[in-house]
Parts: C-alpha cells; sequence; structure tokens
C-alpha cells in the first residue's frame, strides 16, 4: 500500500455511488420523445390533468429498468403535481393473496392520507373502503397510483383484487392508475376474460440498450464531472483515458463477450462495479486490465469447479453413474452403482476401494451438492440407497472436469472413453 | 350491494338538529382545526342570529360529575360500547335543543351550546351534567341500557327522549316541520338558496334593490344592461363608449376592466352628488357583508317563532386560502357548516347552480352563482360536489314528506329506522372525542374521510381549455356514463317486461331471469339502466315501489358471504353469513316479516353469477329456491359469462334457472360503430375511417365493446402524444394534424393484441439469439415440440463450433435458457434441473425465424431456420 491519492479515492466513491444509482443510470435515456420514461410520463399525467383512469403494463425482461424508470417518473411528478398525487406499491411475492392485498392497499391509503387503520377490517371492509377513497379521492382531484409488482403473481386463482380494482375504476369517477410491472411477456393473456376486458391495455415495452446507447451510457457513467469538488485536472486526465479505453477495440471485445449472454442494463451495471472495484487507487486512473481481470469472475462454471473439489471416490461414483447411464440403464440406485464400481474394481482392480458406508457418505456428498440427484420426489419413506437417481451433469462436462482434475487416476479417465 | 330505493328518510328534521352540533372541536392533535379563524367566524355568524348576542357564558359548575363518569365511559368506549353510548348523549342534547333555545331568550345561562365551548377539553359525558334532576335519571336507565342488545337500546332511549321532552317543559306541543313557508312576503322551500342577514351591518341590509344601476349613469331603469364578465358591474347598453346595439356572444369585458389589464389608471365615473351609491344583495355578498345558505329544514317552534336549519356557503376570501386566480368572480362553496336560524334574518332568494346550470343560466337576474366544490370548514380542504348529491337531495325531499306524514301515526318504527342513518351521519359530523376510529372498518361505515380534499383546487382543473382530443378522450372513458345506450334496445325491452311482469302482478310471483354473453356486451349496464328507468316510474307512481340488492359475485371474499351482503342491504343490519342465511329462509320461505317494507318486492341483480357456484352449490339453490316459494316476491337476474351455465349445474338448480334466459351477442362493427360515434357526437377527433376500422378490428376478435373504445382512447392518447411532442420541436410543427388518424388506431390495435415476443427477440443478447435458433433447429429435425437441455447444448455447441463462435460453457447457456424463461420466450423447468431440464417454445417456430432471420450481427442463423 503506497501513498493514496486522496481525489482517487473521491472518484471511486463516486462512481460506485452512481453504478448504485438507477436515478443516474436512466436519465439520459429519458429525454427523447421515443423514450419510455417520457410516454409513461405522459400517460400518467395526463391522468393526473384529465381525470382520467388508466392501466398501464410495463414488460421487458428483467434488468432492463422497468422500475427504475417508474421511479424517475413518479419521482418527478410528484414533484410536479405535490399534493395530489399517493402511490400504493404491492408486490406480488408479498401480496398475490387477494386478502392481504387489499388490506395492504387499505393500510397504504390510510397511511397517506393520515386515517387510522384497522387490522381487524374483513375483506369487504376493505374493498368497500378502497373504493369510497378511490371515489373521494376522485372529487378532491387526487389521483391514486398502483403500482403492481411482479404483475402476473396478482393474475392467479380468481383475480378478486385486480377484478375489483379495474371494476371501480370504470364504474365510479375516479381518477387511478394501474401499474402492472411485469417481466412476463404474456402477462395481460394471464387474466381472467371478464377481468382483460377491463384492463385498458396500455404496454410499454423494455429492451436492452442497443450499441450506440450502450456506448452512450458507458461514457455517461464512467466519465467524471468537471464541476465537482475533485481537481480539475485530474477529472480532465481521467476522462481522457477513459475515452481511450472506450474507443479501444479490445474493450469493446471484452464488453461485448460479457454482454453475450444477457445485455440488460443491470447485467452490465454490475460488471462494471467489480471492474471499477479494481482501480488502481494509486495512478488513480481505470486501466483496460481492471475490465480484464473483473471478466473471467463473470464466467464462471459452478458445476466444472465443483467436480474440481470432489473426492476420487466421489469421481469414481460419478463415472460409474455414467456408464451405467450409457449402458442405457435408466432407472438405478445407489446398489445399481454399488454393483458398477465393485465390477470395475474387480475387473481393474484399483487401488481405491472402499467400504459400502463410505461410499455411501460420498453419495451423499453428491447429492447435497447437486452433482447428482433424485429422480422421483416421493417416496421419503425410502433409504436413500433404494431410491433411484440421475446424473445432473453432461458427460461432456465430466470429461472435461476429469480431465483438469489435478491428480486424476488415468483409469477413470479411460473408464470414461468407453 | 347497493340499495337503491329510499327506505328510510334520509333527511329527517332531528337529524339535521344534530347537527347543529357538528362543528365540535376534536381532541386529536392532528385536527387541523383552528379555533381562531373558523371557530370565531362561525360562532360569530351564530351569535349574530341569536336574539341576544350577550349571552353570559356561566362557568361550568358539577365538574366531579364527569370526573366520575369518565372511567366507566372510557371502559364502555373501549368494549366497542362508546359509540352507542354517543349516540344516547346526543339524542339527549336534542332532547335539550327547544329549552335551551329559550333558554338563551330568556337570559338563562344553561345553553348547552356555550357550554361546549367552555368545556372542549372535556369528553362529551359533560353533556349530561348540566341539567335537571330528570335527566340525570335517565341517565340512570341508560346505563342499563348499554349491555342490553342494540335495538332495545334504541327503542328505550327514544322514548325516554320523547318522556325528557314533557318533563322538560311540561308542554305537550311539539316543532312543526313544513315544506314550504310564506314569511314576509316571501315562498320558501327546503332546498331553496337565500341571503341571510349579517348582524354587524344589518342598517344596510334593509335596501334592497331589486334591479342593479348601471355603472355609469347610476340609474336602473328599464333598458337592456349587460354585465361585464371581470368586475360583474351593469351597464346600459346605450352608455357605453361607443354604444352596442346587442348583448355580444361570448364574454364580454367592460372598458374600464380592459384598461385596468393594460396597467392604466383607472377612474370609474361617480355618483352625483347626495345619491348614495346603492348595492346589490351579490355585491353585498360578494363583498361579505351578508351571508348565503341553502335551507335545509324549517319548522315553528312552540313559542311561534319560526326557524329554519341552514347550510353555509362561502365566498373564497373567506376560505383559508383566500381567493384563487382560477376562482370565477361568481363562484361561491357550499360548507359543511350547519346552523339554526330564525327566518327573521332571511331576505331573499338567490340561485346557486352546479356548473352545468350555470353555464345554462344565461339570462336569470343578478342572483345566479356557481358553485362546484364543498369547502370543508375543519380540515380548510375543497372537494368537488358530486353529481350524485343533487340527486339524493331530491330523494330526500320526497322521502322528508313520507316522514311527516306517518310521523303523528307512528313514528316509533320510524325512528327505529332512522338510528342506523343518525349513527352514520353521528360518525362522519362529529370528529372523534374519545377516540379515533379506523378509517377502513366501521361496519362498512367509513369513518374519516371528510379528510380527504385538497388544500387548494388545482390550477389545471379550472384554467385548462380541453383540445377537441382530450374531450374525445374524456368521452371516450369507460366510466363517463354515455347519456343514450345504443344498441341494447331490444334486450332491455325484454328485461323490462320481466321485471314489470313480474313486479307487476299483484301476487307477485317470484322469478329468475339468466342473462348471458361475453364480457363487454353491456349485460350490467342495460339492466342497471333499466333499473333506473324503472325507478323514475317508481317515482311517477305508475308502479308500486321495491327494493333493488346488487350483488358482484367476484367482488365477495366468498360465495357465502353473499347471504350477508343482501340481508345487509335489505335490512341494514349486519350479522353473519349463517345468521343471515336463516333471517333470509325466513323471509322468503316462510313469509315472515323482519320490517315494515318486507312486502315490497325485492329484486336480485347478481353479477358475475357463476363466482357462487361452490362445491356442492348449495348457496345457488339456496339463492335460486326462494322465487319458487309462494310468498317471496324475490325476483333474482343472474349475469355470468358462460352460455351453459344452467346445464353445468346439478338438474335442480338449473331447473330453477335456465328457463328464462337472455342473451347478449358479442356487438357487430356497426353497432361498435354507432357506440363510438354517439360518444363522440360533436367532437372533431376522428377521421371516419379510423372509427371503421377500429370497431371492425374488435369486431372481428371480440365484440368487446370496452375493448372498441379503449382502442380508440388509446389513439387519441397517441395522436395527443404525437401532436404535444411535436409542438416542443417547432421545426415539424406543421405535421401534426388535429385528427386521430388511421395510423394511431393501428398502433393501439397493435400494442392491444399483440404479444411484443417478437421485438424482444429481435433485441436479445447474441447468445440467447442462438439458444433460440438452435431450439428451432432441433425443433426441425426432430419434429417434437420438447426438447431438454442435454441435447439443446450439444447442438448449440454444434452450431457455434461450426461458425466460428466460441461456445460458452453449460452453465452460461444454461443461465440464459432461464432467462428466457422469464420472459416465457420459452417454457422451461427449473434451472436447478440442468441436463435434465426440459425446454419447450412458447411461441409458433414462423415468429422466431421471422425475428432473427436477419439480424445483422449473427447472419448465418438464418441457415438453421
Amino acid at each position: 500500500m503506497g501513498r493514496k491519492n486522496p481525489a482517487s479515492q473521491k472518484a471511486l466513491n463516486l462512481l460506485r455511488n452512481r453504478l448504485c444509482n438507477p436515478n443516474f443510470i436512466f436519465k439520459p435515456l429519458s429525454d427523447s420523445p421515443d423514450s419510455n420514461y417520457s410516454k409513461l410520463k405522459f400517460l400518467v399525467s395526463s391522468s393526473v390533468t384529465e381525470a382520467c383512469n388508466n392501466s398501464i403494463l410495463l414488460l421487458g425482461p428483467r434488468g432492463s429498468g422497468k422500475i427504475a424508470v417508474l421511479e424517475l417518473v413518479l419521482g418527478d411528478l410528484l414533484l410536479e403535481y405535490p399534493d395530489t398525487l399517493s402511490v400504493i406499491m404491492l408486490n406480488g411475492l408479498l401480496h398475490s393473496d387477494d386478502n392481504c392485498a387489499i388490506k395492504e392497499i387499505a393500510r397504504q391509503l390510510c397511511m397517506e392520507h393520515n386515517l387510522m387503520f384497522s387490522k381487524m377490517a374483513s375483506f369487504d371492509d376493505n374493498s368497500q373502503f378502497m373504493i369510497a377513497m378511490l371515489r373521494e379521492c376522485g372529487l378532491a382531484h387526487k389521483t391514486i397510483i398502483f403500482v403492481l409488482k411482479e404483475f402476473d403473481l396478482f393474475a392467479q386463482g380468481k383475480q378478486r383484487l385486480l377484478y375489483s380494482l379495474l371494476d371501480a375504476m370504470q364504474s365510479v369517477t375516479s381518477q387511478a392508475v394501474v401499474i402492472g410491472v411485469s417481466c412476463r411477456l404474456d402477462a395481460d393473456q394471464l387474466l381472467e376474460k371478464r377481468v382483460r376486458s377491463r384492463f385498458s391495455h396500455r404496454k410499454l415495452l423494455f429492451l436492452p440498450p442497443c450499441k450506440e446507447e450502450l456506448q452512450r451510457l458507458l461514457e455517461h457513467i464512467l466519465s467524471l464531472p468537471m464541476d465537482s469538488s475533485l481537481p480539475r485536472d485530474y477529472a480532465v486526465e481521467f476522462n481522457g483515458k477513459i475515452k481511450n479505453i472506450l474507443a479501444d477495440e479490445r474493450f469493446k471485445e471484452i464488453i461485448n463477450t460479457y454482454l453475450n449472454s444477457d445485455s440488460t442494463v443491470n447485467h452490465l451495471l454490475r460488471f462494471l462495479f467489480q471492474a471499477v472495484s479494481y482501480m488502481d487507487l494509486e495512478s488513480g486512473f481505470l486501466s483496460l486490465e481492471n475490465f480484464k481481470t473483473a471478466l473471467p469472475n463473470f464466467q464462471r462454471q459452478p458445476k466444472l469447479e465443483s467436480i474440481k473439489d470432489c473426492s476420487i471416490l466421489e469421481l469414481y461414483i460419478l463415472v460409474c453413474m455414467k456408464r451405467l447411464e450409457v449402458k442405457e440403464q435408466n432407472s438405478y440406485n445407489f446398489n445399481s452403482v454399488m454393483k458398477e464400481y465393485k465390477s470395475i474394481h474387480d475387473s481393474f482392480k484399483t487401488s481405491d476401494y472402499y467400504a459400502r458406508s463410505v461410499c455411501l457418505r460420498a453419495f451423499e456428498h453428491l447429492l447435497q451438492r447437486e452433482l447428482i440427484c433424485f429422480t422421483d420426489n416421493r417416496g421419503y419413506s425410502h433409504l436413500v440407497e433404494f431410491r433411484p437417481v440421475k446424473l445432473l451433469i453432461s458427460y461432456v462436462e465430466l470429461h472435461h472436469g476429469l480431465k483438469s482434475y489435478r491428480s486424476c487416476p488415468a483409469i477413470l479417465l479411460k473408464l470414461m472413453e468407453r | 350491494m347497493a340499495e337503491t330505493t329510499p327506505k328510510r328518510p334520509y333527511q329527517s328534521p332531528r337529524k339535521q338538529q344534530k347537527q347543529q352540533f357538528s362543528p365540535s372541536i376534536s381532541l386529536t392533535p392532528q385536527t387541523p382545526q383552528t379555533l381562531a379563524s373558523s371557530g370565531t367566524r362561525r360562532s360569530s355568524r351564530r351569535r349574530s342570529l341569536l336574539e341576544d348576542p350577550t349571552t353570559p357564558e356561566k362557568p361550568f359548575s358539577s365538574i366531579e360529575k364527569p370526573v366520575n363518569d369518565s372511567p366507566k365511559s372510557s371502559n364502555l368506549a373501549r368494549n366497542g360500547e362508546g359509540l352507542k353510548q354517543r349516540i344516547n348523549l346526543s339524542k339527549e342534547e336534542r332532547g335539550e335543543t327547544p329549552k335551551s333555545k329559550k333558554n338563551v331568550k330568556d337570559e338563562n345561562v344553561k345553553t348547552p351550546r356555550s357550554k361546549r365551548k367552555n368545556d372542549e377539553l372535556y369528553s362529551v359525558e359533560v353533556m349530561f351534567s348540566p341539567v335537571s334532576p330528570e335527566l340525570s335519571e335517565t341517565k340512570k336507565k341508560k346505563r342499563e341500557d348499554f349491555f342490553e342488545e342494540k335495538t332495545a337500546v334504541v327503542t328505550r332511549s327514544k322514548a325516554k327522549w320523547r318522556n325528557g321532552k314533557v318533563d322538560d317543559g311540561g308542554k305537550k306541543k311539539k316543532r312543526v316541520y313544513y315544506k314550504k313557508v310564506v314569511y314576509d312576503g316571501g315562498e320558501f322551500e327546503l332546498g331553496d338558496d337565500v341571503y341571510v342577514k349579517r348582524r354587524e351591518d344589518a342598517s344596510s341590509d334593509d335596501e334592497d334593490p331589486e334591479v342593479e344601476e348601471c355603472r355609469v349613469c347610476f340609474k336602473a331603469g328599464r333598458s337592456v344592461m349587460i354585465e361585464c364578465d371581470d368586475c360583474l358591474g351593469g351597464f346600459h347598453l346605450k352608455c357605453l363608449k361607443p354604444p352596442l346595439k346587442q348583448v355580444p356572444d361570448g364574454d364580454w369585458v367592460c372598458t374600464f376592466c380592459e384598461a385596468r389589464k393594460m396597467g392604466k389608471e383607472v377612474e370609474l365615473p361617480k355618483p352625483p352628488e347626495g345619491k348614495k351609491r346603492v348595492r346589490t344583495m351579490r355585491e353585498k355578498l360578494l363583498s361579505s357583508h351578508l351571508w348565503a345558505a341553502h335551507i335545509q329544514s324549517m319548522w315553528k317552534e312552540v313559542d311561534g317563532n319560526y326557524w329554519c336549519h341552514v347550510r353555509w356557503y362561502m365566498i373564497p376570501e373567506e376560505t383559508v386560502s383566500g381567493r384563487q386566480p382560477h376562482n370565477l368572480r361568481r363562484e361561491l362553496y357550499r360548507t359543511n357548516d350547519f346552523a339554526h336560524i330564525e327566518m327573521e334574518s332571511i331576505i331573499r332568494h338567490c340561485f346557486v347552480k352546479n356548473p352545468k346550470e350555470f353555464s345554462e343560466a344565461s339570462n336569470e337576474g343578478d342572483d345566479v352563482f356557481l358553485c362546484e366544490y364543498e369547502y370543508d370548514i375543519h380540515w380548510h380542504s375543497f372537494k368537488r360536489i358530486a353529481e350524485i348529491d343533487n340527486e339524493g337531495d331530491g330523494e330526500d325531499a320526497d322521502s322528508d314528506e313520507d316522514w311527516n306524514l306517518c310521523k303523528a301515526a307512528d313514528s316509533d318504527t320510524d325512528e327505529d329506522m332512522e338510528y342506523e342513518e343518525e349513527y352514520v351521519k353521528n360518525l362522519q359530523t362529529r370528529p372523534p372525542t374519545a377516540h379515533e376510529l379506523a378509517a377502513n372498518s366501521r361496519k362498512g361505515r367509513f369513518f374519516g374521510l371528510q379528510k380527504i380534499g385538497t388544500k387548494r383546487i388545482p390550477e389545471h382543473v379550472r384554467c385548462h381549455k380541453p383540445t377537441e382530443i382530450e374531450r374525445a378522450k374524456a368521452t371516450l372513458l369507460l366510466a363517463t356514463l354515455p347519456k343514450s345506450l345504443p344498441c341494447r334496445n331490444k334486450e332491455m325491452e325484454e328485461v323490462t317486461t320481466f321485471i314489470k311482469g313480474a313486479i307487476c302482478d299483484d301476487h307477485c310471483l317470484g322469478r329468475c331471469l339468466y342473462i348471458h354473453g361475453v364480457p363487454g356486451t353491456g349485460k350490467t349496464m342495460s339492466v342497471l339502466s333499466v333499473m333506473r328507468n324503472l325507478k323514475s316510474e317508481v317515482e311517477a307512481g305508475s308502479i308500486r315501489p321495491y327494493s333493488f340488492v346488487e350483488v358482484n359475485g367476484l367482488k365477495l371474499a366468498s360465495p357465502e358471504n353473499i347471504y350477508r351482503v343482501i340481508y345487509e342491504a335489505l335490512s341494514g343490519h349486519r350479522v353473519g353469513w349463517k345468521k343471515a342465511l336463516q333471517l333470509l329462509n325466513e323471509r322468503f320461505s316462510d313469509g315472515k316479516k323482519i320490517c315494515k317494507e318486507d312486502d315490497r318486492p325485492c329484486i336480485l341483480l347478481i353479477d358475475e353469477l357463476d363466482l357462487l357456484v361452490t362445491r356442492n352449490q348449495s348457496v345457488l339453490y339456496n339463492i335460486l329456491d326462494w322465487p319458487t316459494k309462494p310468498h317471496s316476491k324475490l325476483i333474482v337476474i343472474g349475469i355470468a359469462n358462460t352460455m351453459d351455465l344452467p346445464e353445468k349445474l346439478l338438474p335442480r338448480i338449473s331447473s330453477r334457472m335456465g328457463v328464462q334466459r337472455l342473451c347478449f351477442g358479442p356487438y357487430n362493427y356497426q353497432q361498435l360503430q354507432e357506440i363510438i360515434s354517439s360518444r363522440l357526437k360533436g367532437i372533431e377527433a376522428f377521421e371516419r375511417q379510423a372509427i371503421e376500422f377500429a370497431s371492425r378490428k374488435v369486431a372481428a376478435i371480440s365484440g368487446d365493446a370496452r375493448r372498441a373504445l379503449e382502442i380508440c382512447r388509446r389513439a387519441a392518447e397517441i395522436a395527443d402524444y404525437r401532436i404535444k411532442k411535436l409542438t416542443v420541436n417547432p421545426s415539424s410543427a406543421s405535421a401534426g394534424k388535429g385528427l386521430v388518424a388511421m395510423a394511431d388506431v393501428e398502433a393501439a390495435i397493435q400494442e392491444m393484441f399483440q404479444a411484443p415476443h417478437i421485438q424482444v427477440m429481435k433485441s436479445s443478447s447474441k447468445l440467447s439469439k442462438i439458444f433460440l435458433t438452435a431450439m428451432v433447429h432441433e425443433l426441425y429435425k426432430t419434429g417434437m415440440g420438447e426438447t431438454d437441455f442435454e441435447k439443446l447444448a450439444m447442438t448449440v455447441s454444434f452450431i457455434c463450433t461450426s461458425n466460428g463462435e466460441t461456445f460458452p460453457g453449460w452453465d452460461i447457456l444454461l443461465k440464459v435458457g432461464c432467462k428466457l424463461g422469464e420472459c416465457r420466450i420459452i417454457l422451461c423447468e427449473p434451472g436447478s434441473r440442468h441436463r435434465l431440464q426440459k425446454l419447450q417454445l412458447n411461441f409458433p417456430s414462423d415468429d422466431v425465424a421471422f425475428a432473427l432471420k436477419d439480424s445483422k450481427e449473427l447472419s448465418w442463423l438464418s441457415k438453421y431456420l
């Protein structure tokens, strides 16, 4: 640890702060009229100003910034129309049960308007309260925004919540917006037909950024601001380096390989965070090396790695299982594996022969590590030895794993190939 | 769940009497009530109306009594009995009121009102202590009552109240309530708006010029006058410079106001020497030298004085936020402030209208005012007055008459029923004293909703002039009820004849109608509009009254709850569903009467009937069995989507329900077109073909009117967005046309009916594309829709190696597959199954081929598609 550059520490903190702040990330993507931000803002604000009801679905793969954009919009609108908005947040993972969802709505409505809330109220009470509130708020020019995260989970069962919400919205003079957020593209198809008929089917699709947007985004995130407390010449130099890195073909290569598997913004941010954390604090500048070292961290192969940690006996068991499967023995259990193991031992006279109880322990380890699994979920009453099992690792991976194992017995590789 | 027939008089005078006490002060800290501002004002209002405003307020003498009382009462409150107690208390107060009023006149000091002012910090129990020994006796009795059943409490306390009143003065005379009073040359009815004198400048109140003077010549005269829309001054047409021949259309602003707007100093013409400028009532009101009020009830006091109960209006200047820029000159606010005033102080009529009436009233004189909002004097907040309120008022007036008629005969039962109403009113008007009540449960009555209201009326609501497209959007809203319901005349006719046939019979046999049709074909709407028509017929007296209960199966927590809801709607009492079933059985099967309105026929509308199907179908059976009973007088209308619901049920149910059916077919495109264009009548926002296109498209898919309306609204929204964004960049402003075009409708339809999977596939990552291609390839190769991860990974690695891509490794590939599964582009088992994971495309392989064929970065993909 040499001397530390205080400016570089500050710059690092700033970058990390940015990467964890979705508002910062999505702000520059939101100015064009085609962006989801301005469309969503128009939809919600028009229902505020024109006193109408709307229901909107935000769809897109996970990590594409649905909630981030939504929060950006809500934040802006709360500033724009200070006390006419109240936001009710529900999450499908927590409130997919209609009863508790309605209760939660009532609770949040009470909170928003400083009313007393009773936990004892029944479903009917709460849903009537909600409708009464919708009406009152409509009369007082107040808009209620219901945000339903994991919308698809609300579309299970009888969908009472959605029905009463959407039905109220088309019978009561209220101004309410229902915003469903879901990563399932077919979320609106899950709705029951009478609920779907009441849903107003505005959809906003969130897609991963394209190449140009990506480039802009990277520049926006990684370059330091000129008008901050950082020394000016430092910032200038830092930005110059970043510009060089971004223009570098090798950097593009790294980013592309990384985004090959998943090109959403969130995925990119995770990588950048790791890379930025590798920043050399002495020099205080990001370098291509940082990105290079960060890349392998995201390209790990957990199955292969877990083979690396196996004992020799466990490898034997895996190989035996593979041999059994190749022999098209579709259903086998520990006992048949032991039989195979014994036959191998008999024919090759290996030095690694262990007692049955030891083998059973090894077998259980493999089960815990999910390299093998039971094929049935039933039969908990059975002993482990008798339940049918399956290999959870492909032959190719197993072969790879054996080859890269530090001291793999040659016999195992031979057995694999046959 | 709603029950529409007016069962009980709603605005009975007694209730209003109580409302006098409504502006009491809450003890809860968050109450934003400011004694200083509104409190004084209101009290001054009151005091000025009393005969002797110098009523001394005697300090409260018997403190020990409330102190004794309070622990017990708080116990009661905790037991949930506190409320009842409070009601009884208020009854007590009511018993006292007449007396107290006399007291005031006799300069006797024990007015409950003044006491309240002193002792706001004590609990309500304070009310007990003041008066004569008789009352303390009744109090003891009341304590016993608390532990008895609810109904018993009501009746007894009622009885006691009457006793108390008799004790009070020994007078048998009652107040006499009137619907119409001719007083001082003016004829006043319930629901009229009047000017009310303000004590302080009573002198100037006497002059009452019927006709306004011209601002220029200061003579009234017969000739036509025109009103400036800014300063509301009147001008003779001939006095203007230059003189006008006729009243111009639209707004007109006088030259003085125009000049003032330009920033010039303006000197208004001064009245000739010796002549005082006479101000009209309107001017005095708007400069708060007068008050306006709404008459709620009128009566003659025992001593022969006429009193009335009024609801105050306020001018914008009197509110906390003051006059706001969007306030119109003639705007008033209705308040929730009530008072009793003597008829003596009423000057004459004025006319307060809602915005719609106001815009229609062009030539009705000087005393017309606009009132759109209600102002809450406790919370200083505004709220729009719901339109329903007006209808309600109309009904109330009617039922009040009933009340007066039957009052003499048997007021006992009547009062019983009113009890509930009062109870509600009590909750709402009286801020909580002992403990605040929860808002979301009060047995269906919500407490504290009066807190909701804007502190300021947002400006955009009043000042924004909607464009054509915005108006179109507003009329296309599902929530806006159209004036006419086209295309369902035949069905509505049938429903009407069915109901009329059932209830117009002398015996009123029970009947059952099953209505079915796909969503959005106007089933519920038609039935409800039939019921509205019938209600107006009831009011006109051509058919006899009935009770109407509406239940929605999907809004019930469980099917059994329907009994509870029905029973509550019929009787107003809340019981458990088992008890409710028993009571309903008694009523419908055995013909036992619960309350006196039971002989009315009952129409039960059950929406989403299929939700009531339970395992043994007992709920449906019970409900559908009642109409077959001889004395039930029950008519059941069931609405559901499926055509064959009766057939799916047990035969004993379908034989009871399936006889009479009515089908609402899906709308065809002409009908949809008619529905849309009837809503858009007079609004030039849509191209004709656009509407036709939308309705044809919807008719081809579902025939759902909601869909059609939503598509049009969405199209209007898209067009609006396009136009607004274009005007932001002035470069292409000329391109924006004011109409909703075909392209917008097309976009809306796309958005509504198309799954966005193709776009997602197009923009997905490289590996996901390869993954999908491998899926399609696998599908073509094997012909099987389903594959497993192991096979697929082999295919992917083969594809990758033969096209010079690096194979990413199995685990990353698994992750890619799971991501696709999350979006439901493919269907897959959980990733922990790894090699055994089963995969299947969720969309046709052609879609994948279409999406990926011309991908730029991976042109070789098309080989495999």
